[in-house]
């Protein structure tokens, strides 16, 4: 794990107005995942086009296998697969045509693996590029990224606009990448994805990395989180009397409308907390699995002001 | 109710059983309707024929009686639209391409796209060029919005906005359901869609296969709950008692099992007998609902061949 196949160090470009992305580092080790989050605008595509050499740093530096990836942008393409956050596809092909392009481009011969990615993501890439809906464009990055078997992974929002089912296919996909000991670096804002996938992650805010840590802190957590749902107002309320005076559980929000309760307690507790519950009439348990989206919201929250249509 | 959109056996025929095949719907005045379906099963296409961009093969899209292909430009003013790929004109500035779809629309008062800037966080003055996905789409519903249009047509609105600003959004399309306006939304996010929509429709390649009412979806009179028990034993003795199992997960010693609000109490008083590690509410949802159709829907092809 300790050879670091994605470094970026100091990474600065700054676009004036405060956007852009400022001393930004990080590294992902061979064989590791590593999810890449943010609100929209925060500096993820800016960082994710530096890796891939697009763009010159201001500061600072990216690296891929130990190369500095701005003069070295060709070997980067030959030698990582990428999924840019927006497709742009050059028009008058098909999607044949352009697998072919891409293949050439990056010197791929063996086309074993593209068989079994049209399969997988179950692309028909007959039609022409230009009549496709952006869930097969997205596909169609899908299948390009991954068909040269490269051992570096760049992916920026690979799965927004594929449907659920694909979504999972695209999850299980990267799982038996990552087993392959394939390197990755994922950006996304779908939550179940980047906790299904990922080894490590980092949270990037107005440019910056704001938080830095390894998933499995976070999965096994034994803090759990329940939501009630009571028939009526008097058990809703003399529950809420009954937690009051009670150690192993926590009310941490309520909803008086709907007679609903938002609480927390320990894995160790449940039994006495469902016994208690059987004391009162309720209608709804449920357990609240959100605890990454959760933890991640503290720090999507925006406090800036913005001036109004009119203004600049 | 009066119908606001109608598609009366919408047929888009691109060969190779590419398209959308004898469509039919109504949403009346005031409706929020949702709209899904797999990658390229033709929700795009459904949407641009509302629109009047596509001319169909048979059949037609109707929007307040006018038929879509032949009498769009009559209408076009009043649907604020989102599309599913967004490409802006060759404008320098957000606020160039709000002011310049402001007079489009013959729209004076802006204070209503300054509220919606305001609360989608969007920095307008910045080069349409080189805004992000998230900032291009939340341009385009400022755009949508602003004139207050009776009615909204969203092509997967949400696609790339990250959590926080999904949120945001979906309470500004909420209000606009309160307000009356006559709302079609296409997603990927069931989630999304139950939480807002009065109806959903599913299409799948090119067919509407079911339109669901979400509230009947939400009030089910039987519930499931998933339980894992801390032993065998435990699970054993659970499983052979008097409740309804409904799933059997033995490796993990689990089990779903289906009760009734009348049940649940005595059910929650029989399990502190028992040791559990974990209890929760398997949620009939919008996503079930249609995977359930799908699979009917797979079993009657099987039965037939």
């Amino acid at each position: 794990m300790d050879s670091k196949i994605i470094e970026v160090s100091d990474l600065t470009k700054d676009y004036g107005f405060g956007r852009g992305v400022f001393d930004v580092s990080f590294h992902v080790g061979k064989g590791e995942v590593f999810g890449f989050l943010g609100p929209n605008g925060a500096g993820k595509s800016t960082t994710i086009r530096h890796l891939m050499g697009f763009s010159k740093p201001d500061s600072g530096n990216t690296k891929v296998f130990g190369k500095e990836t701005f003069s070295n942008y060709h070997q980067i393409l030959q030698n990582v697969g990428y999924i840019p956050g927006e497709i742009a596809l050059p028009a008058g092909l098909t999607g044949h045509e352009f697998l072919r392009m891409m293949m050439d481009m990056q010197h791929c011969k063996d086309d074993s693996h593209l068989k079994k990615l049209l399969d997988i993501f179950e692309l028909d890439p007959s039609g022409e590029t230009k009549r496709m809906s952006l869930g097969v464009k997205r596909k169609l990055a899908v299948v390009t990224a991954f068909m040269n078997d490269p051992d570096v992974l760049i992916m920026d929002e690979p799965t927004s606009g594929l449907d659920p089912e694909m979504q999972q296919r695209f999850i299980d996909y990267v799982k038996e990448e990552k087993s392959r000991g394939k390197t990755i670096l994922l950006s996304s804002h779908i939550f179940s994805e980047v906790d299904a996938t990922c080894d490590r992650i980092a949270i990037i805010k107005d440019g910056r990395i704001v938080s830095d840590f390894v998933a499995d802190d976070l999965k096994h957590a034994t803090r759990k989180e329940y939501e009630v749902t009571f028939d009526d107002s008097d058990s809703y309320r003399s529950f809420q009397e009954f937690a009051k005076g009670c150690d192993y559980l926590e009310i941490i929000d309520s909803n008086d409308s709907k007679n609903r309760l938002r609480l927390v307690t320990d894995d160790k507790y449940i039994n006495q907390v469902v016994g208690a519950l059987a004391q009162y009439k309720i209608t709804g348990l449920h357990h609240r699995k959100e605890t990454l989206e959760d933890y991640f919201m503290s720090y999507y929250k925006e406090d800036k002001e913005y001036g109004g249509a009119f203004a600049g | 109710m009066k119908n606001v959109i109608e598609l009366q056996g919408l047929t888009k025929d691109y060969g190779d059983g590419r398209g959308i095949f004898d469509l039919n719907m109504t949403i009346g005045e005031g409706e929020m309707m949702g709209y899904v379906g797999t990658n390229g099963s033709g929700k795009t296409t459904t949407i641009r024929n509302i629109m009047g961009f596509l001319k169909p093969t048979s059949g037609c899209a109707k929007v307040n009686g006018l038929t879509a292909w032949e009498h769009s430009s009559e209408y076009i003013k009043n649907i604020g639209y989102v599309a599913g790929e967004i490409a802006f004109p060759d404008l320098k500035t957000g606020t160039e391409f709000l002011k310049s779809q402001a007079a489009f629309l013959g729209l004076k008062d802006m204070s209503y796209a300054d509220e919606l800037v305001q609360r989608l966080q969007l920095d307008p003055s910045a080069s349409l060029k080189r805004m992000s996905k998230g900032m291009k789409q939340k341009t385009a519903l400022v755009a949508a919005l602003m004139a207050d249009p009776a009615i909204i047509i969203l092509d997967e609105p949400t696609t790339g906005l990250d959590p926080l600003m999904r949120d945001s959004f979906l309470e500004i399309i909420k209000e606009e359901h309160q307000k009356g306006k006559t709302i079609f939304m296409s997603s990927h996010m069931f989630n999304e869609l139950e939480t807002t929509c009065d109806r959903v429709a599913m299409i799948s390649n090119g067919h509407i296969i079911d339109i669901a009412d979400i509230e009947k979806i939400h009030k089910r009179p039987v519930k499931e709950f998933k339980i894992e028990f801390m032993t065998e034993a435990d699970y054993k003795r659970f499983k052979n008692g008097r409740y309804n199992i409904t799933r059997d997960q033995a490796q993990y010693n689990q089990l779903t099992v289906g009760v009734t609000r009348e049940e649940l109490p005595q059910m929650l008083k029989d399990l502190t007998g028992f040791e559990i590690k974990f209890i929760s509410e398997v949620v009939y949802d919008l996503e079930r609902h249609f995977n359930e159709i799908i699979a009917q829907q797979k079993e009657s092809k099987e039965n037939v061949q």
